[in-house]
């Protein structure tokens, strides 16, 4: 869809929030005037470092926290409008889970707050828990669940309504590499398939890796904004790869370069990332699962009259 | 996922999501082992009084009862204040009230399906110590006058049996939990209640001295205390339970259903531990304030206190049972409206509060 044309999902503008103590003092002023858009269909992250007003934003999207002053429209509508809400999957930062519950009742719990039928409830739950590869523990309270294991149960549970909007508070914290690669996917599969995402990460490259679009917070007010390609580009310099050169061609080239610019040409081989590196070695040795994303792969939008 | 538009298929979700959230309350709730074990120490202490009575004036029955219904109160109380405190209070700050009002929840919706909640777990308390109270007062010493005996007789089978019950719940939930890795809590909590209601229907199987139905004539009568019509023909089954304590508690839920909503209006604010105390001193001041605020004008701070404050009395009528008295079901139905009408105004400052409230 052309940039133009999209319709915006997320807008805020002049949005604050100042939280206050017993006594209704001003503690903190979280976010200071942050305006904000995110497009329909769009991966947008919103990065920053700890107390930034990452989460902060997020909560007010979703009506959990009252702004100080400002505009909030999700889905065009007021942050606590349930129609909206209906629309949205939501991954907390921490994956906040009934302790005594296990993953298939989690499950069916949160698919009978969107008033899901129970056979569509029941169904849902199995693939989510296939999904995310739960299926032999779905019966295991989640008390007793490692930290990955709880995220994928709050990863389920924000999916569970095949949702139009997915808001997801560092979805990667706490899974293992092969964990997060999965998700990321998971991510690009939604994106593909029409969902607009909004997730926050301290993990950088998860952002650059599936984010179309990034903000940067700094102490409740926005640094930067912009697509990632534009934010990361670096005009003055070029980058030529070339595969298989051998020594001798590589260093007659780089004295042509250098003899017709003036200027010194760094030569460079590169390496893939850990990330990469790793997930080949587990690859290898046939430990590497993906999650079961056959049924989200180019799900549609939740459709709110169907 | 909003599946259709109108007013109906929105009230329809509302109750679906009522009835998820009051579930999962009410297993969150049993499930805790402070649950049990309240629930284990009321039926305990009640069935315990008839056996430690020393002092005998004839009123053994009405001592166990008494005591059975303080047990319920003040158990009840703790039980229902405090699950209401955990349940609101603690999942605010543990992030599941955030979970849940991230999907498409109304507030108000939440808060009074986490009171609808508590107050199955206060029903269900009130249910065990309610059997068990029937099952004390039985079991105590009641003079008879029989065809084979007269004199004072304890029930000892009775008390036995109650006994024998909470033993038997007991182990079935250890097995449940051992074997079908079922939640302990769950199982002891549903299982002590379930068998005293067990144990006072089997208690219509034999008479106080222990013969078993059928019995014809005055061999059936052990002084069951009715009105002896059956005393002409056979008897098949008589459970000889002293059901004029039901009215009485019917009160004694009413006044858990009001703290119910009160501790759960506190709690959108207040820690577990500030509900308890708060709703400690509303207990206090509202069985004092009969005698403490009553002809104050309605205008001074004593006036407005008695407005504001539960008037607690109106739910403690167990000296009404005393001496073969009842306990009119009009007055019940006029002090349940009245507790109706507490809850909704409890409710109502708690939905308001809660509204504002930031989730973290």
């Amino acid at each position: 869809m052309p940039e133009s044309k999209r319709q915006p999902v997320i807008e805020t503008r002049g949005l604050r929030k100042v939280f206050r103590d017993f006594w209704r003092r001003p503690t903190v002023e979280a976010v200071k005037g942050l305006d904000l858009t995110v497009n329909d269909g769009e991966v947008f992250g919103l990065l920053g470092p700890n107390g930034s007003g990452k989460s902060t934003t997020i909560k007010m999207l979703l009506g959990l926290l009252r702004p100080s002053a400002g505009v909030v429209r999700v889905l065009d509508a007021a942050p606590d409008d349930t129609r909206a809400k209906a629309r949205i999957g939501y991954l907390p930062e921490v994956s906040h889970l009934h302790p005594f519950l296990t993953p298939r009742e989690t499950l069916m719990y949160y698919a009978s707050l969107f008033g899901m039928p129970r056979k569509e409830a029941v169904r849902r739950t199995h693939e989510l828990l296939v999904m995310v590869d739960l299926e032999h523990a779905a019966d295991r309270a989640v008390g007793g669940f490692s930290k990955g294991m709880a995220r994928r149960v709050g990863l389920a549970q924000a999916l569970v309504n095949a949702p139009g909007l997915l808001i997801l508070d560092e979805p990667t914290s706490g899974l293992d590499p092969i964990g997060s690669r999965e998700v990321k996917d998971l991510v690009c599969a939604l994106a593909q398939g029409g969902v607009t995402v909004l997730m926050t990460s301290h993990l950088l490259a998860d952002v650059e890796d599936v984010c179309d679009r990034v903000a940067i917070l700094e102490r409740g007010v926005l640094r930067a904004e912009g697509k990632i390609a534009e934010l990361l580009r670096q005009p003055d310099a070029v980058r030529f790869e070339v595969e298989g050169l051998d020594e001798p061609d590589a260093a007659a080239v780089r004295a042509e370069l250098e003899a017709r610019t003036g200027r010194r040409v760094r030569q460079e081989y590169p390496a893939m990332s850990l990330e990469r590196y790793f997930l080949q070695v587990v690859a290898r040795d046939g430990q590497q699962r993906a999650f079961a994303m056959a049924p989200f792969l180019g799900a549609a939008p939740a459709d709110t009259n169907s | 996922m909003f599946p259709h538009d109108g007013q109906s298929v929105a009230r329809g979700l509302a109750l679906k999501q009522v009835t998820a959230i009051a579930r999962t309350t009410l297993v969150e709730a049993i499930q805790q082992p402070i649950a049990f074990l309240i629930l284990l120490s009321a039926v305990v202490t009640t069935l315990l009084v008839p056996v430690f009575q020393f002092h005998r004036f004839g009123e053994d029955g009405r001592l166990a009862r008494d005591s059975g219904l303080s047990c319920m109160l003040v158990f009840g109380l703790v039980l229902a204040a405090g699950a209401a405190g955990r349940t609101v209070s603690g999942e605010i700050a543990r992030g599941t009230a955030s979970a849940a009002l991230g999907k498409p929840v109304r507030r108000v919706t939440f808060l009074l399906a986490k009171a609808l909640g508590v107050l199955a777990v206060s029903a269900f308390f009130w249910l065990g110590v309610l059997s068990a109270t029937l099952l004390a007062e039985r079991g105590s010493a009641h003079f008879i006058t029989h065809k084979d005996y007269s004199g004072y007789v304890t029930d000892v089978i009775t008390l036995a049996l109650s006994a024998a019950g909470v033993a038997a719940a007991l182990l079935v939930a250890a097995a449940r939990h051992y074997f079908g890795r079922r939640r302990f809590g769950v199982s002891a909590f549903v299982g002590v209640a379930l068998s005293q209601m067990l144990v006072a229907l089997v208690t219509g199987f034999y008479n106080r001295l222990g013969q078993l139905y059928p019995l014809h004539g005055e061999a059936a009568c052990a002084g069951c205390g009715a009105d002896h019509a059956h005393a002409a023909g056979w008897v098949f089954y008589h459970p000889e339970l002293n059901l004029r304590v039901i009215p009485a508690a019917l009160l004694v839920l009413c006044a858990l259903a009001v703290f119910t909503a009160l501790a759960t209006a506190l709690a959108t604010r207040l820690s577990t531990g500030s509900t308890l105390a708060v709703c400690a001193g509303v207990l206090l001041l509202g069985l004092a304030g009969d005698s403490l605020l009553t002809g104050a004008p309605f205008w001074s701070g004593r006036g407005l206190a008695a407005g504001l404050l539960p008037d607690l009395q109106n739910f403690w009528l167990c000296d009404a049972v005393a001496r073969g008295g009842r306990i009119a079901w009009r007055y019940v139905g006029e002090a349940a409206l009245y507790a109706l009408t507490c809850c909704a105004f409890f409710l109502g400052a708690g939905c308001l509060a809660f509204r504002e409230r930031d989730l973290g």
